[in-house]
């Protein structure tokens, strides 16, 4: 066993695992444990253990982004203090300065990079279960949590006639239904990744953001990815194909649900939803909404605020009167 | 014999040299990767670091100020920093030892410390324009 692999093993063992005993469970309750679909849940609750278990992490950064809008003010500042500055060094020196901000407010836009680095090895580590099942099945081996029973029969495995192990190029290219299902899954892979972007920019982007340049990384990404999409998808087994969809379309979901429960303040889709409270009769969330007018009803809220204070002076004096 | 030193004489300087490549070539190694990262993968995720340099930018310089094995110990412990519950910020690579020549300080630690060179060039700006 080499380095790389004493690192990996854990990993896939814990992959395997979690993939194992959802099988073990969808047999108890009666499905067929050979059957291709019983190992295709069993990939879907593996992607909604892992997606499950970042949901507070996704969760502390919407927070976190909808307390930007009471930085706005300072962020303009900024702005305008860095306005026509666009040598390399300055947009340094702003980015610095803009994250002191974020500190000093405690609240930061960003996810950090300690969560996406953890989940490169799990990924990986599917990758490498659901690829090997292959060569550890002639190998007459288990992998990680699976037995070598368990290898054999995801093996032989299929779903509408698909084997989960081939893959469109190594193998897959004279069975139809391979050729069919890896198109079918590269094009709702693309098609979600597209679609999460578009709604993204379309409708939950504030108009700063909209004009960083950081957008142009983002519009790189939309060709970018499809890309990637289409060789992965051509290289890997169904198996993956299948982890890789469900990983999307949690993404493509998870991000609906942000738009209309909880959109960037400033943003169109942060409008729609002001709009749709206001139909309802429900009162405005304070920290979404517009921008001026927004920032004026705070200023007056916090000066109803300073005034109930000051009211609740008064029953001392009454306390001293009675002295 | 006096050939015999003048061989050693000329040797000498090639066999430093080699030397020092060998030494730094797990830096090297580190830094082409690094900046391989920098180029290729990380635009695909966006920003995502809450630290000013951002992690990779810190393992760059702290690799360039630091060498490999401080350097990357210094690296791993500003990623293990970089979770959601931490508030991030400002976070400097600390000072090393290594100095290099004017002008040929190495772009990352250029990059990552605007302060400081931003006032030196504006600085150069001036007297220039004096």
């Amino acid at each position: 066993m080499d380095f790389f692999e004493t690192i990996m093993f854990p990993f896939k063992w814990l992959v395997s695992v979690i993939m194992v005993g959802f099988h073990e469970g969808l047999t108890v309750i009666g499905l067929p444990a050979a059957n291709g679909w019983t190992w295709t849940l069993s990939i879907i609750g593996l992607v909604l253990v892992i997606r499950a278990a970042l949901i507070p992490v996704f969760v502390k950064q919407i927070k976190a982004q909808r307390g930007m809008q009471l930085l706005q003010p300072d962020l303009k500042k900024l702005q305008d203090k860095y306005k026509g500055k666009t040598d390399q060094l300055s947009r340094q020196a702003m980015a610095q300065e803009q994250m002191a901000m974020y500190k000093k407010h405690g609240t930061n836009p960003f996810s950090a990079c300690l969560p996406m680095l953890i989940q490169m090895p799990f990924f990986f580590a599917l990758f490498q279960v659901l690829s090997g099942i292959s060569s550890a099945k002639t190998q007459g081996k288990g992998i990680g949590a699976m037995s070598q029973e368990q290898v054999i029969q995801f093996d032989e495995s299929s779903i509408f006639g698909a084997p989960l192990s081939s893959a469109l190029l190594h193998g897959g290219a004279t069975n139809v239904s391979v050729v069919v299902l890896s198109i079918v899954m590269i094009l709702a892979m693309t098609a979600s990744q597209f679609i999460t972007q578009k709604q993204i920019m379309a409708k939950n982007m504030s108009e700063e953001a909209m004009a960083s340049p950081f957008m142009r990384q983002q519009k790189m990404m939309l060709y970018i990815l499809p890309v990637v999409f289409g060789v992965g998808g051509i290289n890997f087994p169904i198996g993956v194909l299948i982890y890789w969809t469900t990983t999307n379309l949690w993404t493509m979901a998870q991000q609906f649900f942000v738009i209309r429960r909880m959109p960037t303040p400033g943003s169109p889709a942060a409008k729609a939803l002001a709009e749709r409270r206001a139909a309802k009769g429900l009162p405005a969330l304070p920290i979404l909404g517009g921008k001026k007018a927004d920032a004026e009803a705070e200023a007056a809220a916090a000066a109803a605020v300073i005034e109930q204070k000051g009211q609740r002076v008064q029953p001392q004096r009454k306390n001293r009167k009675k002295k | 014999m006096h050939n015999v030193t003048a061989a050693v004489v000329h040797i000498l300087p090639g066999v430093a040299a080699a030397g020092r490549v060998i030494w730094n070539l797990p830096k090297n190694i580190l830094i082409l990767l690094l900046m391989a990262y920098r180029k290729v993968i990380s635009p695909l995720y966006g920003q995502v670091c809450r630290f000013f340099p951002s992690c990779s930018a810190y393992a760059l310089e702290a690799i360039t100020v630091h060498g490999a094995v401080k350097g990357s110990w210094l690296a791993a412990r500003r990623l293990a920093r970089c979770h959601p519950w931490n508030a991030g910020g400002v976070d400097h690579v600390p000072a090393g030892h290594r100095r290099w020549p004017e002008n040929r300080t190495p772009r990352i630690v250029v990059l990552n410390n605007p302060d400081k060179y931003l006032a030196a060039q504006t600085d150069g700006e001036g007297r220039a324009a004096a």
